[in-house]
């Protein structure tokens, strides 16, 4: 009883720690999405990023971009299922008015006009940039966009649907999402509009704050580029499908980099190469997204990469080694447990000696009856301590989706249960040793 | 025949016993072993996590307002308003053009500070403190340099040489900069800094008291959390401590209902030795005083060594984990030596409990 006992809060407490201590990978990834993409893919270019404090400083007019349409490709890389999201970018600079030319007075056009337009010239402005990003965009089976890739946006009011709907101003009308700094300083609220481009209308459903300099930018629909940018400076139409994107973030399931990572593919012997392309690095991701977008250069975010692979390594570890000092604990639980139970029974020992029994059949018996109970134990033991660790990762990992993981891991039950089963039978042999050890009529005699 | 002394007796029946004294003791030892181990290192968890969120880097940025550059002594006073253990470097930048014509950013800064503030970067070779001329270049600016290893720049009509020492990958935008060292920058553009990078160590609360402090300090300048950051942070190593909070008390429940059990059960085995004490003429509180006191005795010593064994684990942990010794931690010993106290006496007190009610001479036939 007090051997089951002991058993079953054994099994318990190391099957709770195993079990969290293999999904802690994972759910701490989740956590340190909050840090946003680990890989960015931009077009391998002939100009250089002038950018200080995130601020273009000189934008530059034309380059190369990637096509939206390629990105579906990401689903054909060999690590398309650790991709958990992704976030494309358009910039576009353009300028604001903010003193009428010819009157002189406050303008209240709301109107953003495209770099080098010749209307400009005449009037007082400051450059602003529009950026098109994806709002919940379904991509296979991921919903992902702007939006999941920085959840540390603070967004009041909504963010825009994709596709255009009706508007109460004009047929076509875009949903936008000013940057908070830009929006005080235009004075500008949610319901109010404002002209992008020549002939089309942003509604603005929500002003976000964001620490960084998206706080001066405006946020449109990526799909929506076509109508709010509809002609190229060079008066060509924007195909649809030809869409542009300046960037991509993209946010995917990583191995912590190690020296084997950091090598050089090309250089690796094909074998070893074939290792290193079908381990989930940022390296080897990075590599694979080069090999299908054309045009396209990818990278880790080091900063990202790099301290996340470190805190991950570190708290799994963590979680590793107090598991370890779980199992060690319960392991000499049990095995105490197991030696009590035995030792308070040498009575009955002496008796089936004293009746005839062999020391072997003996020993077979006790040895069975603790295997029944490890076994009988353990697995209770096993449901148990997975509520457990359900329970406790429900709650201190709650409103990550945490139910995607079963409660009950297969894999646990006989590695519970085989420990459950090795200690119990280790713990007892000392004492079944010693109670068969003795001289029967002694132990009869003295337990009268 | 001398008689039996308390203690006497305490040590016979300790000594007499000596395997189950001995299973008894191994069994506390595990215990405030275990406990001692899990407390020592969750008393530290926060620290260590800080810790390794330092390899983010800055988790302030510091900005100067668009009229004016930073104050010369903008810097010293945001160390002081930051604390020691705050790292920070200062950044000025400028447009340049390169020797093939393109526009670049090229950064002015303290290569020591950054070093030790942005961990992340990968660096072929940091520059030497010595070198006053020496860049680091990023990967995508390095592409547009005729010549690496003396890359001349333009600004403002004049220009300059540096030899570049290698080349820098981030991933970010400092991928397209090139760095040199503040002073020749200054020298070259006259460009003061504008933006301190600022690491603070600690949560959401300590960096939000460390920024009001350096607003307060600094009311020109824009202070502002790197969001991202800031709250990550927090959140992981608040789900950690809960993590490790649940994980401490389920192994310390474990093992305290196993050692209860255990010592439970070698005090019930010795039903014949307290009724004939009994039989012998002692009084219950006398008998279970003589029990409580042995339980104390080994939870005592189990305390002592487990202290020493969990205090050493501890330290492997750390070790393995973190790369830093946990020392031992004295604090932890009263939370440890109450807790088995509470296990001993709870253990040497029900079965005395139980065996109250029974007669002496029924247990002695062995009834």
């Amino acid at each position: 009883m007090l051997a089951g006992i002991a058993i079953l809060l054994g099994t318990t407490a190391v099957t709770a720690m195993l079990a969290i201590a293999t999904t802690i990978g994972d759910r701490i990834h989740k956590e340190l999405a909050v840090y946003g993409a680990n890989i960015v893919v931009y077009p391998k270019t002939d100009l250089l990023d002038v950018k200080i404090g995130g601020v273009d400083v000189k934008p530059s007019t034309g380059g190369s971009y990637l096509k939206e349409s390629d990105l579906a490709k990401l689903k054909t890389i060999f690590w398309a299922n650790n991709i958990t999201g992704i976030s494309p970018e358009f910039h576009r600079a353009g300028k604001i008015f903010v003193v009428d030319g010819a009157t002189g007075g406050p303008f209240n056009s709301r109107a953003i006009w495209r770099e080098n337009d010749p209307v400009m010239a005449s009037l007082q402005t400051f450059p602003v940039t529009a950026v098109g990003y994806w709002f919940d965009h379904r991509f296979g089976s991921l919903v992902t966009g702007a939006p999941q890739l920085h959840p540390w946006w603070r967004l009041e009011g909504r963010w825009p649907v994709e596709h255009p709907i009706d508007s109460k101003h004009v047929e076509g009308a875009q949903e936008i999402v000013l940057g908070s700094t830009l929006a005080k300083r235009l004075g500008m609220h949610i319901g109010d509009w404002i002209n992008m481009g020549t002939e089309f209308e942003g509604d603005i459903v929500g002003i976000v704050n964001t620490g960084d300099a998206t706080e001066q930018q405006i946020l449109y629909p990526l799909d929506a580029d076509e109508q709010v940018m509809p002609i190229e400076p060079d008066g060509k139409h924007i195909d649809e499908v030809q869409r542009d994107i300046s960037r991509v973030e993209v946010s995917a399931r990583t191995k912590p980099e190690d020296a084997f990572a950091r090598k050089d593919p090309d250089s690796l012997s094909p074998q070893q190469r074939e290792i290193w392309y079908c381990r989930p690095y940022a390296n080897s991701i990075a590599y694979q997204i080069r090999e299908v977008i054309p045009g396209a250069e990818a990278g880790q975010v080091r900063r990202v990469e790099q301290s996340e692979g470190n805190v991950l390594n570190r708290i799994s570890g963590l979680m590793w080694l107090v598991s370890a000092a779980a199992l060690l604990a319960a392991g000499f639980a049990v095995s105490a447990a197991m030696a009590t139970a035995v030792l308070e029974r040498r009575g009955e020992i002496g008796l089936m000696r004293s009746l005839g029994a062999s020391k072997s059949a003996i020993a077979v018996l006790f040895y069975a009856e603790s295997g029944l109970l490890a076994i009988f134990a353990g697995s209770l033991g096993y449901l148990i301590g997975s509520g457990l660790a359900a329970w406790l990762g429900a709650r201190i990992f709650s409103g990550d989706g945490g139910s995607a993981e079963a409660v009950l891991n297969p894999v646990l039950l006989p590695v519970v249960v085989a420990l459950a089963l090795v200690v119990a039978i280790a713990g007892s042999t000392p004492s079944i040793r010693s109670a068969l050890r003795m001289d029967p009529s002694a132990v009869l005699r003295a337990d009268a | 025949m001398s008689k039996l002394s308390l203690i006497g007796m305490l040590r016979r029946s300790l000594v007499h016993r000596r395997a189950r004294s001995l299973s008894a003791l191994i069994a506390m030892t595990v215990s405030a072993g275990v406990a001692t181990a899990l407390l020592t290192l969750y008393a530290n968890l926060d620290a260590k996590l800080h810790k390794e969120f330092r390899s983010f880097g800055a988790n302030v940025v510091i900005t100067a307002p668009a009229t004016a550059p930073l104050r010369p002594d903008a810097l010293e006073k945001v160390r002081q308003a930051a604390g020691p253990d705050a790292l920070a470097a200062e950044f000025a930048y400028a447009v340049a053009t390169t020797d093939r014509g393109t526009p670049v950013v090229v950064a002015g800064t303290d290569f020591a500070a950054v070093k030790r503030l942005d961990s992340w970067w990968q660096v072929d070779a940091w520059p030497d403190a010595s070198a006053a001329n020496a860049a680091l270049l990023g990967q995508r600016a390095a592409q547009f340099v005729a010549d690496e290893r003396a890359v001349i720049l333009t600004f403002a009509g004049h220009s300059v040489t540096l030899q570049g020492v290698g080349r820098l990958r981030t991933g970010g935008d400092e991928d397209s900069r090139i760095y040199m060292p503040l002073a020749a920058f200054n020298a070259w553009t006259g460009v003061a800094p504008t933006v301190i990078e600022l690491q603070i160590p600690g949560g959401a609360t300590t960096v939000d008291a460390s920024i009001s402090r350096l607003r307060h300090a600094l009311p020109e300048l824009q202070v502002q959390p790197v969001r991202a950051l800031v709250e990550g942070e927090s959140k992981i190593v608040d789900r950690t401590h809960a993590l490790m909070y649940g994980a401490v008390l389920l192994i310390a429940l474990t093992v305290a209902i196993s050692v209860l059990a255990t010592l439970s059960a070698s005090v019930l085995e010795r039903r014949r030795d307290f009724a004939l004490m009994k039989a012998l003429g002692g009084s219950q509180l006398h008998l279970m005083g003589m029990f409580l006191l042995e339980a104390l005795v080994l939870s005592i010593a189990g305390v002592a060594a487990g202290f020493l064994v969990g205090s050493a684990a501890a330290w492997a942990i750390s070790e393995t984990n973190f790369h830093t010794a946990t020392l031992p931690r004295l604090s932890v010993l009263p939370l440890v030596l109450l807790l088995n106290i509470a296990i001993a006496a709870m253990a040497a007190l029900f079965p005395a409990r139980v065996l109250r009610g029974l007669q002496p001479a029924a247990l002695l036939k062995g009834e």
